[in-house]
């Protein structure tokens, strides 16, 4: 999952930035409105992390701009304004969730996976394709019951592709969900990524659409 | 007696006017007997004269009828007194009744409670009273509602700060490897550090505010440039920053030596800081036709004229800065150069430059 995090407080977006990274995301930080606003424009992105205090442009504005262009994508509001006021101004504005600073970075990615999670169209936290059970809040993956070792790129891999089943995911956007700027994926990365997880979980369940992208059957 | 004139004077407005009143009525119906008492008696007396014959029956009528006039006159007022004073009691006691209103209004004030006064009727002799309360109300409201904003201004200000805090410790405690928790570790180091500050710069101005009035003394400027740009040092020269002290002649000012520190060390960070790498930075004193300039100047970008005035507001930091500040040490700088009475100026060619006429 790729997550823009707009914040200008340049340790408390690092922390972030790092955190998130820890939970297998691919985050983008960007330090102020405008840098946000182009980075929504020009790229897909799966959730957005905004502050409201950013400088250049607000956070608020940020935000209509983005619902105003018709992206649907999950925006959880981080900030140190706490007012009640200022609460329902940001959920009524288009936030899909509102949570006031300092936050327990365990607490944000647990809001961060209950968003994506109904983002993708499900209530259940655990994703489940035949006896193979992703469980997103413990980033763990278990076959017939057994546990299986998965390295984090792989983790966010199969995520994604659970998340989409049915779906053909090109080669871009897996990539972009797995890879922020600052990462430079090498052009056969991806591969490896899939034939590890081929390795682990059997070579049946991601089938290769050749010049196109992956998908998980139904 | 001094201590007297420092006190209130309490009394009864009340029994005042029963004691005047009633003393003023008494008076009056005195004066009234003996006018009327002297002019009857004249009367009689004239009266009696062509009554010549019986000298004996002539003392004894005008005995008699003087002893029942003086009786006549007075006995009323044995009972006119008690029956007087109960009235004026009770005119006064109804007559100054909005006072007890005004009285109770104010008495079951909440303390946060700082609207005007207005009674639903009022003599008018407390109006001025009134008028002059209502007035102090606002002026405590408005300090009051500053002193508001400023907390929740600073409480919002630090939770920045501490939620930096909490995510480098929670990433560093989730560290992946040795690199990754030292660079959490080594944020979390800036993140308190910049918390620590923030709460140092918000004390001094919690502490400038109410001290009106701050004990001044006669102190050599120059010195004081002197000592805070020697504290500087060493920062500066860690940035590769050109500190100069241009004080050439002792200038003796009269002011608060420990807020004149503040005021320089501020305006010094602040340039050290806003400085790009390799830049200069140069503190002047000098006194000039009675008058006393103290400048502190740097080759940095300067606060564009657009932004001037935010920039010495409370807690406001110019966007699309990197640099960590609390976004206080201009406003502590104005707060401390308004209470020297010192006018302040802040030019591009000499950003943050500050005056201080002695």
């Amino acid at each position: 999952m790729r997550i823009p995090l707009a914040e200008d407080d340049p340790q408390l977006g690092d922390g972030l930035m790092v955190g998130l990274r820890q939970d297998g995301y691919a985050v983008d930080w960007v330090k102020d409105g405008i840098a946000a606003d182009l980075a929504l424009k020009s790229e897909s992105f799966d959730l957005l992390v905004l502050d409201l205090g950013l400088p250049r442009l607000a956070g608020m504005e940020v935000l209509a701009r983005l619902r105003g262009r018709g992206q649907n994508l999950p925006v959880l509001i981080l900030t140190a304004r706490d007012a009640t006021g200022d609460k329902i101004a940001g959920l009524d504005s288009g936030a899909d969730d509102y949570v006031v600073k300092p936050i327990d970075l365990d607490e944000l990615a647990a809001r961060v996976r209950a968003l994506a999670r109904r983002a993708a169209g499900r209530a259940a936290p655990l994703l489940q394709h035949g006896d193979l059970m992703l469980d997103p809040a413990a980033r763990q993956v278990t076959r017939a019951g057994v546990p299986v070792e998965l390295s984090g790129r792989e983790f966010a891999l199969l995520q994604v592709l659970l998340e989409n089943r049915g779906r053909v995911m090109t080669r871009t956007q897996l990539e972009g969900s797995l890879y922020g700027w600052r990462d430079e994926p090498d052009s056969n990365a991806l591969e490896v990524h899939v034939h590890h997880l081929r390795k682990k979980l059997g070579a049946e369940l991601i089938k290769t659409l050749r010049g196109v992208g992956y998908l998980v059957a139904k | 007696m001094t201590a007297a004139t420092t006190r209130t004077r309490w009394f009864s407005l009340r029994r005042r006017l029963l004691v005047w009143l009633l003393g003023g009525v008494t008076v009056g119906w005195l004066a009234a007997v003996g006018f009327a008492y002297v002019e009857t008696r004249h009367e009689i007396m004239e009266l009696l004269e062509k009554w010549e014959r019986h000298e004996q029956l002539e003392k004894r009528v005008s005995k008699e009828l003087t002893d029942h006039l003086l009786k006549t006159m007075l006995t009323p007022l044995l009972f006119g007194v008690p029956l007087f004073g109960a009235w004026i009691w009770f005119a006064t006691w109804r007559g100054l009744r909005p006072l007890d209103e005004v009285a109770a209004e104010l008495g079951k004030r909440a303390p946060e409670r700082l609207d005007p006064v207005v009674p639903a009727a009022a003599p008018r002799e407390i109006r001025p009273l009134l008028e002059a309360l209502n007035a102090l109300f606002g002026r405590v409201g408005q300090t009051l509602d500053n002193e508001r904003r400023f907390t929740a201004d600073a409480a919002h200000e630090l939770r920045t700060p501490l939620a930096a805090i909490t995510a480098q410790a929670q990433v560093a405690a989730r560290a992946r490897d040795a690199a990754e928790r030292d660079h959490a570790l080594a944020q979390l180091t800036t993140s308190a550090r910049r918390a620590g500050h923030l709460v140092e710069q918000l004390l001094t101005l919690a502490r400038l505010d109410p001290a009106a009035e701050l004990p001044m003394s006669e102190l050599r400027l120059d010195t004081l440039a002197a000592e805070v740009y020697a504290d500087h040092g060493a920062a500066a020269l860690e940035k590769n920053v050109a500190l100069e002290l241009a004080a050439p002649t002792p200038v003796t000012v009269s002011g608060n030596a420990a807020m004149l520190r503040v005021l320089l060390r501020n305006l010094v960070d602040n340039a050290v800081r806003y400085t790009p790498v390799g830049g200069k930075v140069g503190v002047g004193v000098t006194a000039l036709h009675g008058e006393v300039l103290l400048t502190v100047s740097d080759s940095g970008p300067g606060i564009p004229a657009a932004q001037r005035a935010n920039a010495l507001r409370r807690l406001h930091r110019l966007a699309g800065q990197d640099i960590e500040g609390s976004g206080l040490g201009l406003s502590i700088v104005a707060r401390i150069a308004e209470l020297h009475r010192a006018p302040r100026s802040g030019r591009r060619d000499r950003p943050t430059g500050a005056e201080r006429t002695g």
